[in-house]
């Protein structure tokens, strides 16, 4: 069981993450409404936003994640506290920083500061060496807490048995929680992309203090940027997915979930197929091989086969002519998957190719991503944090506005990422502040996002409300 | 097992290190991409076919333009360029209103010299080519990064032949240096227009880590050191995987 040390932290982890999620919203609103020419804002303060919004909710979400899994780990092996904390530590200093760098140095080249934008200095000459040192502080505390629980996972189980290797045959002699097979698939994964970060961090200052006697080379930088960028924001998914994985049948008052042999074969081909997957945001870089392009587009298509089928493939079972004990967090993963498939399938189309010369920045790439994670991760880590926040709380433990939150996250959540996909079909292209008249729908289109995303923005408020006052009783709590 | 995968690591790190080095030796510090993108000085120009227009943005405002730069007692590379330049945009110039400006960056050069070479080279009645000199020569080089030097012994130039394309708005879309193919022209051409040009950055002495490594004397890629840091993070994962399993081996057996 897990201890109250790590009850209190993961407390404190929710109720930081709801808080940055709503600050990520208003920002994300704030450029819609911008885009919908119904407030006026300089071109600096939407890319600054748009760089702050991009950044704070890859990193709300990944730490989200993280802090579920190691607290739900605790019922198969010990983990550290002390590196928690230290994840904990490092994740509000490197989001002041990063913060800092936007808000008051003005820095504003995009979450994924491609090369050489970050020396392209548009503000602040501070501001680029923080950004970038913000990043080395989160990835730092996020690595440190990653190979700790992996390191947890094989004082307990052996490498194999971690994989879940024993699977591939039949009657194996121990058994790997799916838990244990995800988490671990998923974190290797985690090292690997923040290893990359490490690297591209590196590189950059090694540029930027050498005065031009060291120069990058913009397609290396661009395939390690993906590599971090692209692979952490589907792990962050897969960290989601073991929570799942772990919480549905037993908050839906169903017998466990068991490790099979296609569960184990579909988890390990995933970690191979989301490492090479990133492939994909190189298909316009005329330099990349093409034998990487193919690559990319095959990996595309079986990182979503193996994973999301067997997880709809179970879920699916699991609630089929089957008595379901319906609440909010059981709602919320059924949702969540729902959402992450939709989104997954229009990552899949955008993936392809000759589709990808059409939509290729458009609104279509914000519509697939903003699906499978305001409708799907999001509501994995929701799911978690209604389950944990309720847990522990011994008075009335009904939530009489469950029904109320999930109305106003489905309606505003629809509404709004159904914006980004009309906008897409329509070509209408990502990343402008303001649109030329050229695009008729985009501005009309933008107005209407604004104000369904404020109905989303309702719901978390809601369960900020609920649950922020549940974690404080824990925080606060002795036993 | 371990020796095998320590092995196998040394092995893919040594032979991408040699690779990466050895292709690296020919690298020319070239600087195709310097000022592209920045808006070219508006030098006043005197010269042969200018028509109304008294500066180089002038000129540009009326049709994209190209602008070569030579001196006219050059015994290098500028005869042969300018023979090349003018058989190798013939086909273009016929299909499309863009101006040739050659502008001689020898400060003894006058209209008589730039306008007889105009006429050597048949080009006096071609109404897009245009010959001059100017008076800020100093100022447009540095505008478009041209840096000719002087030997004093063989009493020329030592200077790169450089094309530099110019759209009608004044600013540098793409810059070329060296004779070069009809493809590339066609590219710069192209781009004057505002066509998209697809580009990157040439081999550079201070570039340690690219993925490709261009020789531009056989026209060949060939993989680099940076190509070995792609794959890099998931090396470096699959040690710590197998680290952390050797150390937790200790717990699990106790």
């Amino acid at each position: 069981m897990e201890s109250l040390k790590t009850r209190k932290i993961t407390s404190v982890w929710i109720v930081i993450v709801l808080a940055l999620f709503i600050v990520a919203i208003i920002l994300g609103i704030l450029m819609r409404l911008n885009q919908g020419t119904i407030i006026q804002q300089s071109p600096v303060t939407f890319y600054g936003n748009m760089t702050t919004h991009g950044l704070t909710m890859i990193g709300i979400w990944f730490v989200a994640g993280m802090a579920a899994v190691n607290y739900l780990m605790e019922r198969y092996v010990k983990t550290s506290y002390g590196v928690n904390l230290f994840a904990l530590i490092c994740t509000i200093i490197g989001v002041l920083m990063l913060w800092s760098s936007t808000f008051i140095g003005h820095f504003h080249a995009g979450w994924t500061f491609l090369y050489p934008l970050p020396f392209k200095v548009a503000w602040a000459q501070w501001a680029t060496p923080v950004f970038l040192a913000s990043l080395v502080v989160l990835g730092v505390g996020w690595l440190v807490w990653s190979v700790s629980l992996m390191s947890q996972i094989l004082k307990k189980y052996t490498l194999s048995q971690a994989f879940a290797w024993q699977h591939f045959k039949k009657n194996p002699a121990v058994e790997t929680p799916p838990f244990i097979l995800i988490t671990m698939v998923t974190l290797v994964g985690v090292i690997a992309c923040l290893l990359a970060a490490v690297l591209l961090l590196v590189l950059l200052f090694a540029e930027y203090f050498s005065n031009g006697s060291f120069v990058n080379d913009a397609l290396l930088l661009k395939n390690l940027t993906y590599f971090f960028g692209h692979t952490i924001a589907n792990e962050m998914l897969y960290l989601g997915l073991a929570v799942i994985y772990e919480l549905f049948a037993e908050v839906s008052g169903r017998p466990k979930w068991k490790t099979t042999w296609y569960v184990a074969v579909a988890w390990n081909l995933s970690l191979v197929f989301i490492l090479t997957a990133f492939f994909h945001h190189l298909y316009m870089d005329f330099v990349q091989p093409e034998g990487l392009q193919i690559v990319g587009q095959l990996a595309s298509y079986l990182a979503s086969l193996p994973a999301a089928g067997v997880t709809v493939f179970s879920i699916l079972v699991a609630v089929y002519r089957t008595k379901i004990n319906w609440s909010l967090t059981n709602l919320l993963f059924f949702i969540g998957v729902a959402g992450w498939v939709i989104g997954g399938l229009g990552a899949v189309i955008d993936a392809t190719i000759s589709n990808n010369f059409v939509l290729h920045n458009t609104l279509w790439v914000p519509a697939h991503f903003h699906t499978y994670n305001a409708m799907g991760n999001v509501l994995f880590s929701l799911g978690f944090f209604h389950w944990f926040a309720h847990k522990f709380d011994v008075g009335f433990n009904i939530d009489k506005n469950a029904m109320l939150k999930l109305t106003l996250i489905l309606f505003g959540g629809i509404g709004f990422l159904l914006a980004f996909y009309i906008g897409g079909a329509d070509s209408i292209p990502r990343r402008y502040s303001n649109y030329p008249p050229e695009f008729t729908m985009a501005a009309p289109l933008a107005t209407v996002a604004a104000v369904f995303a404020t109905f989303y923005l309702l719901a978390i408020l809601l369960f900020f409300l609920n649950i922020t006052k549940k974690c404080i009783k824990i925080m606060s709590s002795t036993s | 097992m371990y020796k095998n995968n320590v092995f196998y690591f040394l092995v893919i790190v040594i032979i991408g290190w040699n690779t990466s080095v050895y292709s690296q030796q020919d690298n020319i510090a070239w600087k195709e991409e310097s000022h592209v993108y920045t808006k070219v000085l508006d030098a006043p120009l005197k010269g042969y076919g200018m028509g109304d227009s008294t500066s180089l943005l002038q000129i540009a405002h009326q049709n994209p333009t190209i602008l070569a730069l030579i001196f006219t007692r050059c015994t290098g590379i500028c005869n042969p360029f300018l023979l090349q330049l003018s058989e190798k945009l013939e086909w273009e110039i016929e299909h499309k209103n863009f101006n040739i400006v050659v502008v001689s960056f020898d400060p003894r050069d006058t209209e008589a010299d730039m306008s007889a070479l105009a006429k050597r080279f048949h080009l006096d009645q071609e109404k897009q080519w245009i010959f001059g000199v100017t008076d800020s020569i100093k100022s447009l080089n540095k505008s478009i990064d041209f840096n000719p030097i002087w030997d004093e012994a063989r009493q020329q130039y030592d200077h790169e032949a450089l094309l530099v394309g110019i759209n009608s708005d004044g600013y540098i879309t793409k810059k070329l240096i060296g004779m070069r193919s009809t493809s590339d022209l066609a590219l710069l051409v192209g781009s004057i227009y505002n066509s998209f040009t697809p580009t990157h950055q040439l081999p550079n002495k201070n570039r340690l880590f690219s993925c490709f490594n261009y020789d531009p004397k056989t026209g060949k890629n060939t993989p680099g050191l940076g190509l070995l840091f792609i794959a890099l993070p998931a090396i470096l994962t699959i040690f710590i995987l197998f680290a952390s399993n050797y150390l937790g081996k200790s717990e699990r057996i106790g």
